[in-house]
Order: C-alpha cells, then structure tokens, then sequence
C-alpha cells in the first residue's frame, strides 16, 4: 500500500513541476485580437519571431482596409469612377483567387458588396444600430457588384461595374494565417497557433499532443465543444454574435445575403475545419460564409460546393447539425448541445 | 496503514476491490471533469500582460485602455467586466466568467480577461 501511496505521489508532484516552454503574445490587429502561441522555441526567439508576425498582419491590414485609406480603397475609387489603376501583384493574386472562390460559392461569398456592408453601418469600427433605407438596399443589391466585374490585366485593374467595391472582411484574417504559416517555417519554428479574431491555423502540436482549440458557444462565455488540431490544419467560426446589433428587438449581424442585401436571420455560427493545404487559412475564413448565408435546407449542400467535409452549424440551442466527419474529432462540453446535435450523413 | 482501526482484518481481496475502486474514480474524475474551476485570472491591455489576479477575492481593478477607463469585478471564483466605455458593450453582456479557458474580449478597448486554471480545457478558442 505503501509503495501505490509513493508512486501516486510521484505522479502528482512530476505533473506541477517543470514550467512548459510555451511563449504566447497578443495584439489588436484586422480590428480583432491576435493570439500567437509557439512552443518549444527559446524565449527570444518566439518573441522575435511572434512580433515580425504581428508587424506583418498590420502592414497586410493597413494595405488591405475596407474604409480606411488603403489600397483597396484606392481601387474602390477608380471602381466607381470606371477608371484603370496599379496594383500590386499580391494584391491581383488575392483578388484572383477571392473571384475565384465566390464564383465556387455561387456568389454567397462576395467581397465585392462593400457598397451594403457600408449601408449596414459595419465599415467602422464601433458601429451603431443603424435604420437603413429600403430603396437604398434595393438599389446596392441590383447593381449586382460582383468579382468577375472585376478585370486584372498585368499591373492594371478596372471593374466593368461602377457599384464593386471591395471589402475583405471575410478573407483578408485567413488569408493572413496562411502568411504567417508560412513565415512560421521559413523561421524553423516547429509549433505554434495564430488565432485571428477566432481563425485558427495549427503548426506542429502542443509538446507531446496535437494543439487543441475550442468553439466558442455562441450564446454563452464559455466553450461549446474542444477539438485537436492537426498541423497544418486550420478552424474558422463564422458568428451572428461578434459584431452586430439590436433594433426594435431585432438581431442584425455583420453577415450580409449579397441576393436580399440584409443581415442573415436565424442562424447564430458556422464553424469550419480545414485540412492541411496551401490556403487552408483563407478557406477557415471564407468557407463558412456560403454555409452561413445560404437556406436552412441547403447549407449542406453549400458545404459541399464548398468543398467542406468538417462543419458544424448552430442555427439554436437547439438545432444544431454536425457533419459525420466532425463528429468523429469533436468532444462536446456543452451537455445540452451533445444531445441536440444531430449527425448529417454525407 | 497501522493508525486506520478497522473492525475486521481486510483480506487481499479487500484491498483489489479498494484499489480497483479508486482507480475507477480517478479515471472518471479525470475524463469526466472537463470544466476546470478557475483560480487566476490574466488580465492584458493591447499586447501587454497588466497582471494574473487570485479569483479569491472581492475587488475591482480600474483598467486605462484606449477608450477609457474599464472596471473589471473580480468576486469569489468568477471575474466580469463591470463597465466599459465602448459603443457595443458586448464585453459587459459576456457577463461573470468561471471556468478555465475562458475569455471575454473588449475589441475597442483593447482589454482582454482570461480564466487560468490548473488545466485548460484548450489552448486556444474558435469564435
């Protein structure tokens, strides 16, 4: 008994000793918070390389600002004027795949509906419950901005339609985990997680286990379900609680059908999990958005345009759907939510 | 074992059965308790750390952030931003925190509070 009463102590006392070398930093960039956490790096180093990262993210973001002078807006004004301007490479890179991508999500990802974000009073970066004007709407969704209005010929870019105007918000924070991803190993950092405002890309695990992150609940302060992810792998949690407000009772998230111009109704988050590949961090941005905005019968069938096998879909407490594949990697702590789920067959 | 009285004399099987007991209820304890009580709380303005706080307490911390001044309430376990002078208030409405791991986020002011507990059930949220 004696000895069982030692080796028991044992164990104890070697789990609280050694202190982990995990080095974490935070920042407020993309109007979010950045959270970057590496582990197994010599402190200085982690520090070095975690503050590069964050200048990176505000260089990209200061370049990429929807309503701020940037470069986008500099486009948005030749736009409207239906005139020719430069662009940077990376920029007509980005710009080429986001029309790509909207053209797979049938136009429900569409970084060109600047003109109704704007209408909604969501370019700013405290925003007030704002009355908009019907015919206003009406009049944003019928010019029909769209991405392939959009033509790139080598450094110059013009729009066919003087109504396009550019907003990333919804690409922009992937597109950045991608960057930093690949910054990450170019600096020979085996593990780390960059969370951007709740996109999440993996590298290499957390000591000896994979890096696990959790899914916020959108009604609550606390986690629904916690997952492992792999390296490489990226998250991405599309919300109607993040930013939005309230008018006459209402809910008006940040989340906008390009098809009515209004704020989606009736769906409170989207999360998505992307396996590792080159972009995985620009699909945990944009791949939720499709899901989010499209009909309560045919999210499913967004998610496979999407090319998206592991979703997870809130619309309430308690309707909640979760695709087969996420199923098998999801640890729900959320007792009610367990139950609620219901498993989509593929 | 000699200052444990009994009123029989435990035979071997005794013991197996004890022993396999505890064993049972340490596993379940360890795969069913995922909700980790919090003891500190880690409260930082942009990307400085302002300090880790004991949640055994009664007090307030007045926090200066970009937008002005913050109340955060620390009370018996839990913590909540009390006041923020931001548009939105989403930071209030997140309410008292509890659990490990969990954070509330005010954007405009650039003040975050994170639950540190012995274990966290993640090392980073999706939201």
């Amino acid at each position: 008994m004696r000895f069982f009463l030692i080796l028991g102590l044992a164990l104890l006392l070697a789990s609280c000793s050694q202190k982990e070398p995990i080095y974490n930093q935070q920042s407020y960039v993309f109007g979010t918070l950045v959270d970057i956490t590496i582990y197994g790096e010599a402190e200085e180093k982690s520090q070095a390389v975690s503050n590069e990262i964050i200048h990176i993210f505000q260089k990209l973001h200061n370049r990429l600002h929807a309503w701020q002078p940037s470069e986008i807006t500099e486009l948005n004004k030749a736009f409207a004027q239906g005139k020719h301007i430069t662009i940077q490479p990376d920029v007509a890179t980005i710009l080429a795949d986001a029309t790509k991508l909207s053209g797979q999500s049938k136009g429900t990802f569409n970084p060109a509906i600047g003109g109704l974000i704007n209408a909604w009073g969501f370019q700013k970066d405290e925003f007030k419950p704002t009355k908009v004007d019907e015919n206003n709407i009406k009049n944003l969704v019928a010019a029909n901005p769209q991405m392939t209005d959009i033509v790139i010929e080598n450094d110059q870019v013009f729009s066919t339609n003087p109504s396009v105007q550019l907003d990333l918000g919804g690409y922009a924070k992937g597109y950045a985990l991608d960057i930093a991803l690949a910054y990450l190993r170019k600096q020979g950092i085996k593990n780390a997680l960059v969370n951007i405002g709740g996109n999440i890309i993996a590298l290499g695990q957390h000591g000896d286990k994979p890096w696990r992150v959790g899914i916020q609940h959108p009604r609550q302060p606390s986690a629904i379900a916690t997952l492992d992810l792999p390296s490489g792998w990226a998250i991405g949690t599309s919300g109607d609680y993040q930013r939005f407000f309230e008018l006459d009772g209402k809910r008006y998230c940040h989340i906008i059908d390009p098809t009515t111009g209004y704020p989606v109704q009736n769906i409170q988050s989207v999360t998505v999990l992307i396996p590792a590949q080159n972009n995985a961090g620009t699909l945990s941005d944009v791949a939720s958005k499709p899901i989010f905005i499209a009909k309560p019968n045919s999210r499913t069938d967004a998610a496979k345009i999407m090319g998206i096998e592991n979703f997870l879909i809130i619309e309430s407490e308690n309707q909640i759907q979760i695709s087969t594949a996420m199923a098998k990697r999801i640890t729900w702590l959320d007792t009610n939510a367990a139950k609620q789920a219901v498993i989509m067959q593929p | 074992m000699n200052a444990i009285k009994l009123p029989f004399k435990p035979l071997i099987g005794d013991w197996l059965v004890i022993i396999a007991s505890l064993i049972v209820v340490l596993f379940l304890f360890k795969t069913l308790w995922v909700r980790e009580p919090a003891s500190q709380l880690k409260i930082r303005l942009a990307d400085k750390v302002i300090g880790t706080y004991d949640l055994n307490q009664t007090r307030e911390l007045h926090i200066h952030g970009p937008k002005g001044e913050a109340i955060i309430s620390i009370e018996n376990g839990k913590a909540r931003f009390k006041y923020s002078p931001c548009t939105n208030q989403y930071c209030v409405h997140q309410g008292w925190l509890s659990r490990a791991g969990q954070v509330a986020i005010c954007l405009p002011n650039q003040i975050s509070l994170q639950l540190l507990g012995a274990k966290s059930p993640y090392d980073s949220l999706s939201y």
